[in-house]
């Protein structure tokens, strides 16, 4: 097995540059002292009344958040995949939409819109009824909850839909045939085995409340309270407190391993051996009266996520005061040429964004190509592992992550700090996982025949690379590129602790902005950030649809 | 047109032998069935054979080259071998034409002109003229069988494999395939290696049948002797609707089952041997 040597060195370097590295430090600094190990950190941490506030808050956040994105993405879920509410096409499309939205962006978006003094809903609030106390106050926790549930909810959302598309009706009917109700086959039946999905995006939706920065920053700083997020971030800032940060980081890490572990055993028990089976058909179930309503339902959740934080952003990126209304004295394209032109680095972290999210893309692209294409057709002993290694990197919160890479390329032998290359290992690492899974199921669904019948035929394994499985892979690849880029143009909570001022990227110049109040500003360069990402995801419908529905029709 | 011999070949799956010493020779020109229940070794003999896998220990030889030992593995591409797949294994993103052309590619002294004559030429015998410019997800069920067919035999493979090719269709065209496959031998007179578990099939198709049972030849013959002369009752068993009894040799010709006595053919039975006696419909009706 020769051949497998060049590609388990690459594997192992990697490893140890992206994750053993990095969280390897961190472990060692949350337990050194001045004098060999210790604990001093953890108590410390562990017992400041404060930091152990931040502990609860964040706790309190990420269960509530899985529960109200349970309460919105289940139901949406239900009435996409199995009645016949009016344009699900449509509401997957906002959904999707929702998913892609920077978190911070909407959060930014809500503190236009609900901020308790200026807000728009607020100011129309008053308007109408003349009372004078806020409609909304975005900046307390349950602000923080609603804002961070509504681009959450589509975790929960994929899970269940594609669990619902694929539970036959005829389990459904068999039930109803031996006697039960609509009530008692959707409690004995469809329940039971919707179940796993949906603890499983309660805890991806957990995960997620559980590693933000972005909107915690926005809105719980304001409020006066913390999450662990923000306080290892504040122990950053100057004087650094980098081994606190350590040892504040380590729960963290440890609870989202804990999470993921359960939500795999979840899926992974019972063999449901329903779903994905063949056959069976999935029979709508007619709404009657309620298919308008439901679709107003649908609406107004997708309204709160889309609609207004987006109308509100071009709101105010197009006006001199985004708190007016928008009559033509307070039409401007200021805010534009103040972005592009006057503000000092915008236009620098536009560049390094662009040049880090093609570059991570493209190496990252490459990678998970390779990984995938090995684990796939089995070329190396012990492919199980270079898998298992390739999703580790889910388990790290972006926060944690930056702390690892920025105690363990400080100090020598890799200095990068300061460098595009430490925001470069930040997001590849990070961003290795959904890649990786993307490309594995492209491989997945190439069956190994086909290129056993090119090698029979007297083709050589590269010429079968280059003529059967590339251009079979290559749609999946080039998503599996645009979803790196996706995640990398948006980026925010391990480059708020990696950036220096020669290497801000567009998200910590927005989260700068905020700072100074240049909501114009932030609004510009939020729409620049939304159109790429909606570009890039054209891209990837175009990329998969047409070539898979070329492919399988 | 060689023939293929495997001599004694090994080949493991963890602690499962999937293929344990096994020994088989295909005559040149000859169709042999590799016949069995899953999991008896055929699919990982052929695969073997294609040189897909590399074996643990004997030796495949095609002619006088030794294609296959536990020292070396001549790669698939340079076994001028063909094979027919279950799952078919078109390239969807090429049409019928690109598919059917793309093993000519690899033969030297074709001009771009030959290949294009022995493509439609291929495509008139599976009945396909016409379909070159489709896409194989274009097709039915049959067409795309008849595709990978012409794949296959348009290179003119010295050795031609087919891995249970008519488990997908349905019982009518697989009727009617075995029938075209047949033909089709006749016509190019392969040398040819056909896995299957379905004994008619084998019947129908083969010149001779080596009957597999966990990793080895259990029995090699016609139809006509497999059905007739099986040597062991798995073989009885699994060729023909049969009846075995299980007995005591009373004579040279009798066998006692209870207190029926049966009379048999075959008659150097070993008195106070104990026996199967295998009895078979159609011996029964006469």
């Amino acid at each position: 097995m020769d051949r497998s040597i060049p590609v388990w060195v690459g594997a192992a370097l990697a490893l140890i540059v992206l994750m053993a590295l990095p969280l390897g430090w961190l472990a060692w600094l949350s337990v050194s002292g001045e004098h060999g190990t210790t604990l001093t950190h953890y108590r410390d941490v562990f017992t400041d009344p404060a930091l152990r506030r931040a502990l609860w808050n964040t706790v309190v956040l990420a269960f509530w958040v899985g529960l109200v994105s349970v309460a919105i993405g289940a139901p949406l879920a239900w009435l996409t995949a199995r009645t016949d509410v009016p344009r699900p096409g449509l509401i997957r499309g906002l959904v999707l939409a929702s998913f892609v939205t920077p978190p911070f962006l909407g959060a930014f978006a809500w503190v236009m819109l609900a901020g308790p003094n200026a807000g728009v809903l607020n100011t129309f609030w008053r308007s109408a009824t003349g009372a004078r106390e806020p409609l909304l106050n975005i900046f307390t926790m349950p602000g923080l909850i609603f804002i961070v549930s509504i681009y959450t909810f589509p975790y929960v959302y994929i899970m269940v839909a594609n669990t619902l598309a694929l539970i036959a009706s005829d389990l459904e009917e068999a039930a109803a045939i031996l006697g039960a109700g609509r009530l008692a086959v959707a409690r004995t039946v469809t329940l039971p085995m919707v179940l796993p999905a949906l603890a499983s995006g309660f805890i991806l939706a957990v995960l997620q409340a559980l590693a933000l920065f972005g909107s915690p920053a926005i809105l719980a700083l304001p409020a006066g309270f913390h999450t662990v997020t923000t306080q290892i971030w504040s122990l950053f800032q100057f004087p650094p407190k980098v081994e606190q940060a350590a040892a504040f980081s380590i729960p963290l890490l440890l609870a989202t391993a804990l999470l993921l572990q359960v939500q795999k055993r979840l899926l992974g028990r019972r063999g449901y051996a329903a779903v994905g089976g063949k056959g069976g058909q999935r029979r709508t179930i007619p709404l009657g009266r309620w298919r308008w309503p439901a679709l107003g339902a649908c609406l107004a959740v997708m309204s709160c996520a889309i609609f207004l934080p987006y109308g509100v952003l071009a709101k105010a990126a197009f006006s001199r005061a985004w708190a007016q209304p928008l009559t033509r004295d307070n039409l401007t394209l200021g805010n534009f040429t103040f972005t592009f032109f006057d503000y000092g680095s915008t236009r620098a972290a536009i560049v390094n964004t662009l040049e880090l999210g093609v570059m991570t893309a493209c190496i990252g692209a490459a990678m998970v190509a390779v990984l995938s294409y090995v684990t796939n057709r089995k070329l190396v002993i012990g492919h199980q592992v270079v898998a298992f290694l390739a999703l580790a990197p889910v388990v790290v919160p972006g926060v944690v992550l930056a702390v690892g890479l920025f105690i363990a390329y400080t100090r020598p032998p890799f200095v990068l700090y300061g460098t595009l290359w430490i925001l470069f290992l930040a997001y590849l690492t990070k961003e290795m996982p959904v890649g990786y899974a993307q490309a594995d199921a492209t491989f997945r669904a190439i069956p190994a025949d086909l290129e056993d019948a090119g090698r029979i035929l007297g083709a050589g394994r590269l010429r079968i690379l280059r003529e059967i499985t590339g251009p079979l892979a290559k749609s999946g690849i080039i998503a599996a590129w645009c979803f790196i880029f996706i995640g990398v143009i948006r980026e925010l909570s391990a480059s708020i602790l990696l950036f220096t001022p020669n290497t801000k990227v567009m998200s910590v110049v927005i989260f700068d902005l905020k700072e100074e109040g240049q909501f114009g500003a932030i609004s510009v360069l939020g729409l620049v950030m939304l159109g790429l990402t909606f570009a890039t995801v054209a891209l990837v419908q175009a990329a998969l649809g047409r070539d898979v529905l070329g492919a399988r029709r | 047109m060689p023939g293929v011999v495997l001599k004694a070949l090994a080949k493991r799956y963890g602690d499962v032998g999937a293929v344990d010493g096994l020994s088989l020779e295909v005559k040149p020109g000859e169709l042999l069935a590799l016949l069995g229940p899953s999991g008896c070794g055929k699919t990982t003999t052929l695969r073997l054979v294609a040189g897909f896998l590399a074996p643990e220990a004997g030796e495949i030889w095609v002619g006088d080259r030794c294609l296959s030992s536990p020292a070396s593995v001549v790669p698939p591409e340079r076994r001028r071998m063909a094979m027919i797949f279950q799952s078919y294994a078109l390239w969807p993103h090429m049409t019928v034409a690109q598919n059917v052309a793309y093993g000519l590619r690899f033969k030297p002294g074709l001009s771009r002109g030959d290949r294009e004559a022995r493509v439609r030429e291929m495509l008139r015998v599976v009945q396909l003229a016409g379909y070159e410019g489709r896409y194989p997800g274009e097709l039915s069920g049959g067409q795309q069988q008849r595709v990978a067919v012409a794949r296959a035999l348009v290179v003119e493979p010295e050795i031609l494999l087919l891995d249970e090719p008519l488990s997908n269709l349905d019982a009518n065209l697989r009727e009617e395939m075995r029938f075209e496959i047949r033909r089709l031998h006749e016509t190019f007179g392969n040398t040819t290696l056909y896995v299957t578990h379905d004994q008619g099939e084998a019947m129908v198709i083969s010149d001779r049948i080596a009957v597999l049972k966990a990793g080895k030849v259990a029995q090699t013959g016609t139809a006509d002797d497999l059905y007739h002369r099986p040597r062991t009752r798995f073989v009885a068993e699994f060729i023909g609707r049969t009846n075995v009894v299980d007995g005591v040799a009373v004579a040279r010709d009798t066998v006692a089952h209870a207190n029926v006595r049966i009379r048999v053919a075959i008659a150097d039975l070993a008195p106070g041997s104990r026996v199967a006696l295998s009895i078979a419909t159609v011996t029964a009706v006469h």
